[in-house]
């Protein structure tokens, strides 16, 4: 029953750090090992696919040295793992591929392989676990690298935004540790699969579930914090623009969509199956879900209008990105917001997230490495100094124009797809206020994405571009990613295949439950009966 | 009782941490944040005395069946695994204030909030490559 593939990505990823480490003093082999492990790590996620694209109702479990479900950590790849892990093989290992250029001093290239592969390590603990507290343990590894590569450069600016980035993610992480607590001694287990299976009947389990909704609403701000959507989008620009630029798009990339992730598969999976023992004001339904469907859904306007606005504003590349990606996250969160509250549209609205996630994942990793290698090339990112770079750099500029496309959501880019099925879902669901929202939210994207190739690659030649280096590989790294996103949207049919099935993996509680934890009815009445999930067992 | 005296005890830990982070001296701040972080491991302790507070340490219960109320080992667990995230990431920020102290000379969060981040002085750009001095360790 126990799967090893499971835990093949975690391997490359941990494997490559500690190499990383050990090799610190030959730099030219740390690098080899760095692209080495990066490309075992996309074998790995490779292997799950496979398995997973096979057979949409797999379930690959790894139950970590034996210890069965309830008791032990499982590590659990489905099908919504396995997209999010896709992503993440594609973006870090153009990121990674890019920044062996993009950072030129032998010190600085150091510490940074094995802090980059720590930092993916973390991101794929947290998209494999089946167990809220080791979900706590990945967030903090993800977190801990990443505070060090936001202040990589450790300038005034890059130590002021790490500053603010860090305690804000420590409190963060305490408010975490306390919901997880919580949720432990509410439900009596930290499983996923058991603490589904105990919500869905919280009378035998003796589970209330009014606290349970409270905690969850309390984890829910960790996860938005993460996902840097309103209210806590504050920590974005500044971070964003702190860090390397391929450090950037992996935070954009994939970082925030661990929050994503964790709403997926906690709120629609885990949470779902419980019911509000109260009638709450304004709240259609009884499913927590009906809970958090208006709040996700203001939240995710409010990062849509704001995004949009914040990025119409800034007057350099880095700020315009860092902005649009809190307006394109509200762009994710917003089907999710309506498949909660609509649940006939629950597959289609899940479906239309990730279809998003992915995209914008693929898309604005590629604009932040275009932004990196035009700062790299011409030493600024500020609109005033930049201007002409179409006639002087046409690759990077195509790149650039690949990107801002998958962004507005023009066909046949998988940027259309994704805003399609966002709009399909919100009209089908009858939400006017959805589709004006996304309606405005697209409008702002066009306006920026337009301003932003106005401003940098059209008109003439501004004072730094007149002087700009070539950066040749950083181009080409580009350039592939441009092409990635290009293909994925000509063929989008297997992303397609691939969202809808882990939307159905993702609601599908059950079939988690019987994957993960296959203990029968009545050992599992019997665990109730013995009052504890610990020590107790004999 | 216990309970009680319990939940008194984590709200003033909260109320220090949350006071000392609303300060505006970064270390003091930094402080509010490790005490922030303890209070949550303590609630965590809370979580698994229960609400009687007679219980035992398991290890006595032990080979009786779990008849005599214990304290639930799993939590305490828990709270060793953050502790240690904690002590690592409370020296993180520790190191990182020092930075942050020679980079801008003050630890004063008024000093330097609006300074230089979103504009005026504006972006470090190109000289923030250097720097030799990293942060990591």
């Amino acid at each position: 029953m126990t799967e090893q593939v499971v835990v093949a990505p975690v391997l490359a990823a941990l494997v490559a750090a500690v190499l990383g480490l050990l090799l610190r003093r030959t730099p030219r082999l740390q690098r080899g090992v760095s692209v080495l492990g990066s490309l075992a790590y996309g074998a790995g996620v490779l292997l799950l696919a496979m398995r997973v694209a096979a057979d949409p109702d797999t379930r690959l479990v790894y139950q970590v040295s034996d210890w069965t479900a309830p008791f032990g950590i499982s590590l659990v790849a489905d099908p919504l793992s396995v997209l999010m892990l896709g992503l993440t093989a594609v973006v870090s290992l153009a990121a990674l591929v890019y920044s062996l250029s993009f950072l030129d001093r032998e010190d600085a290239r150091l510490a940074y392989h094995p802090l980059f592969h720590f930092m993916i390590l973390g991101v794929t603990g947290s998209f494999l676990t089946g167990d809220v507290f080791n979900l706590f343990v990945w967030f903090e590894v993800m977190l801990m690298s990443s505070y060090v590569l936001v202040v990589f450069y450790s300038g005034p600016e890059q130590t002021r935004a790490a500053l603010f980035y860090s305690l804000l993610n420590l409190v963060g992480s305490a408010v975490m540790l306390l919901a997880i607590g919580g949720l432990y001694a509410t439900t009596g287990t930290l499983n996923m699969a058991d603490m589904a299976r105990r919500l869905a009947e919280p009378a035998a389990y003796g589970i209330d579930p009014a606290p349970v909704l409270g905690i969850s609403a309390v984890l829910l701000s960790v996860f938005a914090l993460k996902a840097g959507i309103v209210p806590f989008q504050f920590w974005v620009p500044a971070a964003y623009r702190a860090a390397p630029a391929p450090v950037t798009a992996v935070l954009a990339g994939v970082v925030k969509k661990v929050g994503i992730y964790a709403i997926v598969r906690l709120y629609f999976m885990v949470f779902a199956a419980a019911s509000i023992p109260v009638s709450l004001p304004g709240i259609g339904g009884d499913s927590f879900l009906a809970f958090f469907g208006p709040v996700l859904f203001v939240t995710a306007a409010a990062s849509i209008l704001l995004g949009g606005v914040g990025a119409l504003g800034q007057d350099g590349m880095d700020g315009l990105l860092a902005y649009s990606s809190i307006g394109q996250i509200g762009f994710v969160v917003l089907p999710l917001a309506v498949a909660a509250t609509a649940p006939e549209f629950r597959v289609l609205g899940v479906t239309a997230a990730l279809v998003y996630a992915v995209n914008h994942g693929l898309a604005k990793a590629l604009l932040f490495l275009v932004g990196g290698a035009i700062r790299a090339g011409t030493g600024t990112d500020r609109f005033a100094d930049l201007g002409g770079l179409a006639g002087r750099e046409p690759v990077l500029a195509g790149s650039f124009f690949v990107g801002g496309l998958a962004l507005v959501g023009i066909p046949p880019l998988t940027g259309f797809f994704g805003k399609f099925l966002v709009f399909d879902v919100a009209g089908r669901a009858g939400s006017a206020l959805g589709l004006a929202v996304a309606l405005v939210g697209a409008v702002f994207t066009i306006a920026y994405v337009t301003r932003a190739w106005n401003r940098g690659f059209w008109g003439e030649a501004g004072p730094a571009v007149t002087v700009s280096t070539h950066r040749s590989s950083l181009v080409a790294v580009a350039a592939g990613l441009a092409a990635v996103v290009v293909l994925l949207g000509v063929g989008v049919d297997p992303l397609y295949t691939a969202a809808e099935n882990a939307a159905e993996a993702a609601l599908d509680a059950q079939g988690y439950v019987d994957a993960v934890d296959p203990t029968t009815a009545a050992e599992a009445a019997a665990d109730a009966a013995d009052g504890s999930n610990g020590g107790g067992h004999s | 009782m216990t309970e009680f005296v319990l939940a008194v005890a984590l709200g003033l830990l909260f109320g220090l941490g949350t006071f000392l982070v609303l300060r505006r001296d970064v270390v003091r701040v930094v402080w509010g944040v490790a005490i922030i972080s303890q209070a949550a491991n303590v609630y965590l302790v809370t979580v698994g005395v229960g609400t009687t507070g007679g219980a035992g340490a398991p290890i006595l219960g032990h080979g009786h069946g779990g008849e005599a109320a214990v304290v639930d080992p799993l939590v305490q667990a828990l709270v060793l695994t953050a502790i240690v995230i904690g002590f690592g990431t409370t020296a993180f920020a520790l190191v990182l204030t020092f930075r942050l102290f020679e980079e801008h000379g003050t630890i004063d969060l008024d000093d330097f909030a609006g300074s230089d981040g979103d504009g005026a002085a504006g972006d470090a750009g190109d000289d923030t490559t250097g720097a030799g001095v990293s942060a990591d360790d």
